[in-house]
């Protein structure tokens, strides 16, 4: 699986007033760790960018540049700022990202063609968040469609069905089945696409100790579907571990968790049966709540 | 070529809680079969029951109408839960709403003394819940348990914030928990995990949150409706408890049950109606008259 770093995240307040200030080195310390840690592409989340767009922008792609060959993938909504970081990029950028909203297809879409970039498409629209497997599908083709059109062809092109909290009171557990759906059934309607997931926001809103787990479970459910890439933190080691192959046995528990088999709790260390009591969550064979290891 | 009806069978069973002792008991839940599927393989071994409310001080914003059926006894907890007794109710239920800091404070000790004389007074069990002040009802309910203790009665609103302390008491007192989560049912079912962890199951009610018609009963509804499915289709250990609406006292909270009496009757009773087609296992009406025409709606179904 493809991993785009997440970690250079405006919310985060260091990496916020690290741009304002321009320091280099809190930007290119977590680019290299980044790097190091084996992530693919590197995540600039810069927010709306409103003041000073294009000089910020430069300034940061540059920054993280000196500091990493990896690509970038440029992470904002506000195109001025989206063009001011594809044009910096030295290696082929990703631009993160488009949807299916009137402008941002006028807006986002062509800045893709122009630059020559890979684009993330989510499957929003005008009409909003499209809510179950079959109006995702209808909405990302339209889009996808669109984007053809504009000589954009599908292998440039990462679809993101947008993750929501699982925690999410009643319906969180039935939008990780539907994403789980939908990228399962994805390359049928759409060959060659490519896609992609917000990965850790699957875990918004949950205690933060946990949320790790849910991310990798859910990663590994994800990939078993046919999941391309994902955005999520590489500085987690035990997700680097697990989507790399280097953890077969609890990947293949997952899997027959997945498959609704009756595991015998019993027989497993206390690290197994978390992750099993995690895929149950996450494929909404039992119930969410915070308390989900613990009963 | 003949129909034959498709017939489901479920897999989960609600435990069964009961409330109080001997002569004075009842019990709740114990079905394995969603509510009023008559046409599905299951029972529901106990009929909703229905509890009639009663508070510890004399009521000052209730309107005159709901008054009205209890004037001679409402300064008197002990006489008032007598007069629900008569009107038929299978269970009174005592809300201490003195003790909350935000009316008069008034001492646990003295809310014991109430709880343990109507207790005593009633021949049917008795449900008890606090103000709904989480740090209030800490002191106050440990004491209600201890002055009843032995009578095996329902007791909360037990919470998130002092589910430890009065789980506690009432496990030392031999009383039952209402478990009360608002209106989320991750959040319900976690209390019901951490509360599981030291208290038993089988002694647990939930208490989902009970809005009125036209004040989100909607979302009770789905709730209730959702915490039932997911306990009797699914199995799940933490949801297959009976439930509580607790939904008088917010009907007769509402503007149109103020009104009129007419109006108010039926906003309780349409409450209550739809409540207990989404699962609940017993029912708390304030008005004995909203009591009759419920019970006479069951009866001629």
């Amino acid at each position: 699986m493809v991993i785009i770093g997440e970690n250079i995240h405006v919310i985060a307040q260091a990496i916020s007033t690290a741009i304002k200030e321009r320091d280099a080195k809190v930007i290119q310390d977590l680019a290299k760790a980044e790097t190091k840690a084996g992530a693919n592409y590197i995540d600039l989340n810069v927010g709306p960018m409103k003041k000073d767009t294009e000089e910020t922008m430069e300034w940061l792609v540059n920054t993280v540049q000196e500091a990493s060959d990896l690509p970038l993938s440029i992470d904002t909504m506000n195109p001025e700022a989206m063009e001011a970081g594809l044009k910096a990029c030295k290696k082929r950028p990703l631009l993160n990202s488009a949807s299916g909203k009137s402008l941002s297809k006028e807006q986002m879409l062509p800045l893709a063609k122009k630059y020559n970039s890979d684009v993330v498409i989510s499957v929003i629209t005008d009409k909003g968040m499209p809510p179950d497997v079959d109006s995702k599908i209808e909405s990302i083709m339209d889009t996808v469609t669109y984007a053809n059109e504009l000589g954009i062809p599908n292998e440039d092109i990462w679809v993101d069905p947008i993750i929501l909290p699982v925690s999410t009171a009643g319906e969180g557990q039935r939008f990780a089945v539907v994403c789980l759906e939908f990228i399962n059934i994805l390359q049928d309607v759409l060959p060659e696409i490519k896609s992609t997931v917000g990965l850790s926001n699957v875990s918004n809103g949950v205690p933060d100790d946990l949320r790790p787990l849910l991310n990798r479970t859910y990663a590994v459910m994800l990939d078993r579907n046919g999941l391309y890439s994902a955005i999520a933190d590489p500085l987690d080691e035990e997700f680097m571990n697990l989507i790399q192959g280097k953890m077969p046995e609890i990947v293949e528990l997952i899997y027959r968790t997945m498959d609704g088999e009756d595991i015998d709790l019993s027989s497993l260390s206390p690290k197994e049966v978390e992750y099993v009591k995690t895929a149950k969550v996450l494929t909404g064979e039992n119930l969410y709540s915070d308390a989900w290891l613990e009963s | 070529m003949e129909y034959e009806p498709p017939v489901e069978a479920y897999s989960g069973v609600v435990r069964e809680v009961t409330i109080g002792k001997g002569k004075k008991s009842l019990k709740i839940g114990g079905e394995n079969i969603l509510p009023f599927h008559f046409f599905d393989q299951g029972s529901n071994p106990n009929p909703a029951k229905f509890a009639l409310e009663i508070i510890d001080m004399e009521p000052q914003d209730w309107a005159q109408h709901l008054v009205e059926p209890f004037k001679d006894v409402i300064a008197d907890p002990v006489k008032w839960a007598k007069k629900c007794e008569e009107f038929g109710a299978d269970a009174v239920f005592l809300r201490l709403v003195s003790t909350d800091p935000a009316v008069k404070d008034s001492s646990a000790d003295g809310a014991a003394d109430i709880a343990k004389k109507v207790a005593e007074a009633i021949d049917v069990p008795l449900i008890i819940y606090g103000s709904g002040d989480d740090r209030k009802d800490a002191e106050v309910l440990p004491k209600v348990a201890e002055a009843c203790d032995g009578m095996n009665l329902l007791i909360g609103p037990v919470q998130k914030e002092n589910y430890e302390v009065v789980g506690k008491t009432l496990l030392d007192h031999g009383h039952n928990a209402s478990a009360l989560s608002p209106l989320d049912i991750n959040l319900l079912k976690e209390l019901n995990v951490k509360l599981c962890k030291f208290f038993p199951a089988e002694k647990i009610v939930i208490d989902p949150e009970s809005a009125a018609l036209g004040y989100g009963m909607e979302y009770s509804f789905s709730l209730m409706e959702r915490v039932k499915q997911i306990g009797i289709i699914t199995k799940d250990n933490m949801t297959m408890m009976p439930i509580i609406a607790d939904l008088g006292a917010e009907c007769w909270k509402t503007k149109q049950a103020k009104e009129s009496k007419e109006q108010g009757l039926l906003w309780e009773g349409i409450t209550v109606l739809s409540l207990l087609l989404a699962g609940a296992n017993i029912l708390v009406l304030r008005h004995p008259e909203t009591l009759k025409l419920v019970k006479e709606t069951i009866e001629t179904r």
